[in-house]
């Protein structure tokens, strides 16, 4: 089984707007993964004049915020950085067992490689030009805020179109429905702060995602 | 997987999923498009499946009871190799210029609308006409099949979303009033090509068929990208929204309530502005508390000249109002507005620069004339300006601090101006330059207003005309600028200069020294010249000292040397003996009268 791999359009926000973006383009994907008995739930944002639909689980719900949280808290860390975020969906294979292991194995059919480049607000410089830097920028600075919002706005658009288009377009992939199951198994890999840790992570995968005569 | 009905074969399951799929294509649609059609029951409770009708569990999407409209849709859509074509219009109004003939249009006939097709939605099943082999795997085949028409029909409901329509009726839906405005579906099996122009103006997205064999289903929908010439945010009423931006706000960028500072104002009313930088002072651009009354948001403003002046009235105003008002002179309103000429805003020195030249002064025309306050009211009024919070606390208007501070001269340019209008003299070293010419003018136009003043003024000033050196304190008694004409900085040095000559002439006799010019007004001066009158006035009894250094000092003219004692010791001693020559004659002759009397009977 091939793994499809999306690369999502990067999109330039600020720090603020992370877990709207996030959350409605992780939902996006996990609704048209969500393939079991589901009640859409339509979500506005508020950031932005877009309407994304849920797939109404709570578990993903909590899944996807937690995952927010985590990357959100390392974005603060890691300031100015471009980042990467993966929603893999895998299929759960237990393999053989033997003498020595007992592991769950997961193969990853699908990847979806959402790209960030969180930008920090500019801080005023703190000087004498200070008071008239504060009295000149607010005019400027929202100015240019909302410029960047419109920006941001057609480009998270421009994304969801993608994932519809991808959705549309790759389909063979997709494992069958298992009874019982409402949505694909899925994690979600932020970036980590050791290097190490991230490396293991990429190594996995690829064990994971190899093809099937690799793996035995 | 859960299919919802077990049917024998195949082939028929697959023809369940293409007959069902097109109601449940239908009722995404118009449940995102109609707000009428849209599902009851929805309710956020945890789905089970009992709950959940069969109907509509199909494809896993649970949509909620379908309305009997879509029942009847659904009934009349038999024949699944029938496209289905949904239309959604937009009625919406238009003037009678543009009315366009073909359009359709409602059978108001006070309201003209038309009807614009924003979104068609094409669903139909192309059966190719030659048979795919069927594989042998057709148990799994149906599951696979349907497994791609759920996520096909996931990516229609998601791509509803999207699309502007949906915002459209959003609005719609959530109008507080009619605005003319509606969106109405149209189902059909075929339907009317677009137009040329129509077709350039919409963008058509092409969902991924589900290969469903013997043919394969597929969907696609045209939309306009662009629904701005409809207007709809002008006319939908949308539910109250919090504006954080609100104008008057403290919060708000007070740049945006005046006009910027590189506009000049030339209010009439800010009259000497004639090479003064404009007024944006710090004043000017920060709202004050007590001028809200008065100030009002930049939108009402027609005119920047009519948004300075009646802030700044008010602005300066009143730390000077209970001065003005104390007056009540010739000021009217007008001259509250009566422009400060320190860039400070303070208008206290000027106001009465103004008043008391206006015929001469052309600086600033329309200036009524005012009468010069009595000193008690200058000191107020000058500690009033002192004791503003936030302006250059000007200095006493006297040509000395004038000579001596050109910053402060700079500062009051008004003031300057109105100096070379006056005497035709550059702005620095004014007022030892002012001809006696120009004093004896002033005096006589001024005669009327310093009348309290000159009374008590005029012999000294008379005398002090003598002396070129008094010329300068003279100015300063007679010079209308002034509020207080005299600068007694300038007179006090003069005096200073006079005692230290004085006292090298130990005389007590002169004018200048024994005036008493004392710093606060000219009637101060002309009771200290009067008391010194009096002192100086000779005594009822004969007391030859004092009489004589008081005679002395009346009829001295001004001009004393260093021999003055002795001058006078022998001015003393010789005008006793005149004296006593005199009484001696007058004894002989009253002696003789009364002999020559007596001896009128005796004839010598």
């Amino acid at each position: 089984m091939n793994c499809e791999v999306c690369q999502l359009k990067e999109l330039e926000v600020e720090s603020f707007e992370i877990r709207e973006v996030l959350r409605c383009i992780l939902h996006t994907i996990v609704f048209h993964r969500a393939l079991g008995l589901i009640r859409p739930k339509d979500i506005d944002l508020e950031l932005f004049e877009i309407t994304y639909v849920q797939c109404g689980e709570i578990e993903v719900e909590k899944k996807i915020d937690e995952k927010i949280e985590q990357f959100v808290n390392w974005i603060e860390k890691h300031p100015n950085k471009k980042s990467q975020i993966c929603l893999s969906f895998y299929e759960v294979k237990s393999k053989q067992p033997s003498w020595f292991t007992n592991k769950i194995e997961r193969l990853y059919w699908e990847q979806w490689y959402i790209n960030l480049n969180v930008l920090q607000p500019a801080k005023p410089p703190v000087g004498k030009s200070h008071h008239s830097k504060l009295v000149m920028d607010p005019g400027e600075a929202s100015e240019e805020r909302s410029s960047r919002r419109t920006l941001l706005e057609q480009s998270l658009q421009e994304v969801l179109f993608q994932i519809i288009k991808f959705v549309n377009e790759k389909k063979d992939h997709v494992p069958p429905i298992n009874d019982g199951v409402i949505y694909c198994p899925f994690e979600i890999t932020i970036p980590s702060s050791s290097d190490s840790a991230f490396g293991m992570d990429m190594f996995k995968r690829i064990l994971h995602s190899g093809h099937p005569s690799m793996l035995g | 997987m859960d299919f919802p009905e077990n049917l024998p074969s195949d082939i028929g399951r697959l023809e369940q999923i293409v007959s069902h799929f097109f109601p449940k294509a239908l009722h995404i649609v118009l449940n995102s498009r109609i707000p009428s059609l849209q599902s009851r029951g929805r309710s956020r409770e945890r789905l089970s499946g009992l709950n959940v009708r069969k109907s509509d569990k199909w494809f896993n999407l649970v949509m909620g009871d379908r309305p009997p409209a879509l029942e009847k849709l659904h009934s009349w859509h038999r024949n699944i190799l029938d496209s289905m074509i949904i239309d959604i219009i937009l009625v919406h109004p238009i003037s009678t210029d543009t009315l366009d003939v073909d359009d359709d249009h409602h059978g108001d006939s006070t309201v003209r609308s038309a009807e614009t097709v924003i979104e068609r939605w094409v669903v139909q099943y192309e059966n190719p006409l030659i048979m795919s082999p069927q594989s042998s795997e057709s148990a799994t085949r149906y599951q696979k099949v349907y497994k791609k028409s759920i996520i096909l029909l996931r990516s229609l409901y998601a791509q509803t979303r999207l699309l502007p329509a949906y915002r459209v009726s959003r609005q719609l839906s959530s109008s507080l009033a009619s605005s003319g405005y509606d969106l109405i579906y149209k189902v059909s099996s075929f339907s009317d090509i677009f137009s040329g122009p129509v077709t350039e103006t919409m963008k058509e997205f092409r969902f991924a068929p589900v290969e469903v064999p013997p043919g394969r289903l597929c969907a696609s929908v045209t939309y306009r990208s662009d629904l701005s010439d409809f207007n709809l945010g002008a006319h939908i009423t949308l539910p109250p929204r919090i504006i954080t931006d609100y104008v008057g706000s403290p919060a708000t960028d007070p740049m945006r309530f005046f006009p910027s500072p590189g506009k000049s104002v030339e209010g009439n009313s800010f009259i000497g502005r004639a090479g003064r930088p404009p007024l944006t002072g710090s004043s000017a651009e920060r709202p004050h508390s007590w001028t809200s009354g008065f100030h009002r948001p930049p939108a009402q403003y027609p005119t920047p000249n009519q948004s300075f002046s009646p802030a700044h009235s008010h602005q300066f105003s009143p730390g000077l109002h209970d001065f003005h008002w104390s007056r009540t002179d010739a000021f009217g309103d007008n001259h509250q507005l009566s422009p400060p000429f320190s860039p400070s805003g303070s208008p206290s020195t000027p106001r009465y620069i103004s008043g008391s030249n206006s015929p001469r002064i052309n600086v600033r025309p329309g200036t009524a004339p005012v009468t010069i306050p009595s000193s008690a009211t200058f000191n107020r009024y000058v500690s009033s300006n002192f004791s503003e919070p936030g302006r250059n606390p000007l200095p006493p208007f006297s040509p000395k601090s004038t000579r001596r501070s050109p910053s402060s001269q700079d500062s009051l340019p008004g003031i300057a101006l109105y100096r070379s209008s006056r005497s035709g003299e550059s702005p620095s070293g004014l007022m030892n330059q002012y001809p006696a010419q120009k004093l004896s003018k002033d005096s006589k136009y001024d005669s009327g207003r310093f009348s309290g003043v000159l009374s008590s003024s005029d012999s000294p000033r008379f005398g002090f005309s003598r002396s070129p050196s008094r010329l300068s304190s003279q100015d300063d008694l007679d010079d209308p600028d002034c509020s207080c004409p005299f600068d007694f900085d300038d007179v006090d040095e003069s005096g200073l200069q006079y005692s230290q000559s004085l006292d090298r002439r130990k005389t007590s006799s002169s004018i200048s020294q024994s005036l008493p010019l004392g710093r606060r007004s000219s009637q101060d001066a002309a009771v200290g010249v009067l008391v010194h009158m009096l002192k100086t006035a000779p005594p009822l009894r004969q007391d030859s000292s004092t009489y004589m250094a008081s005679m002395s000092g009346v009829q001295r003219e001004g001009s004393v040397s260093g021999t003055e004692s002795e001058f006078s010791m022998a001015r003393s001693t010789s005008d006793a003996l005149e004296e006593l020559r005199n009484y001696k004659q007058l004894k002989d002759l009253l002696l003789s009268k009364s002999k020559s009397g007596s001896g009128a009977t005796r004839v010598h």
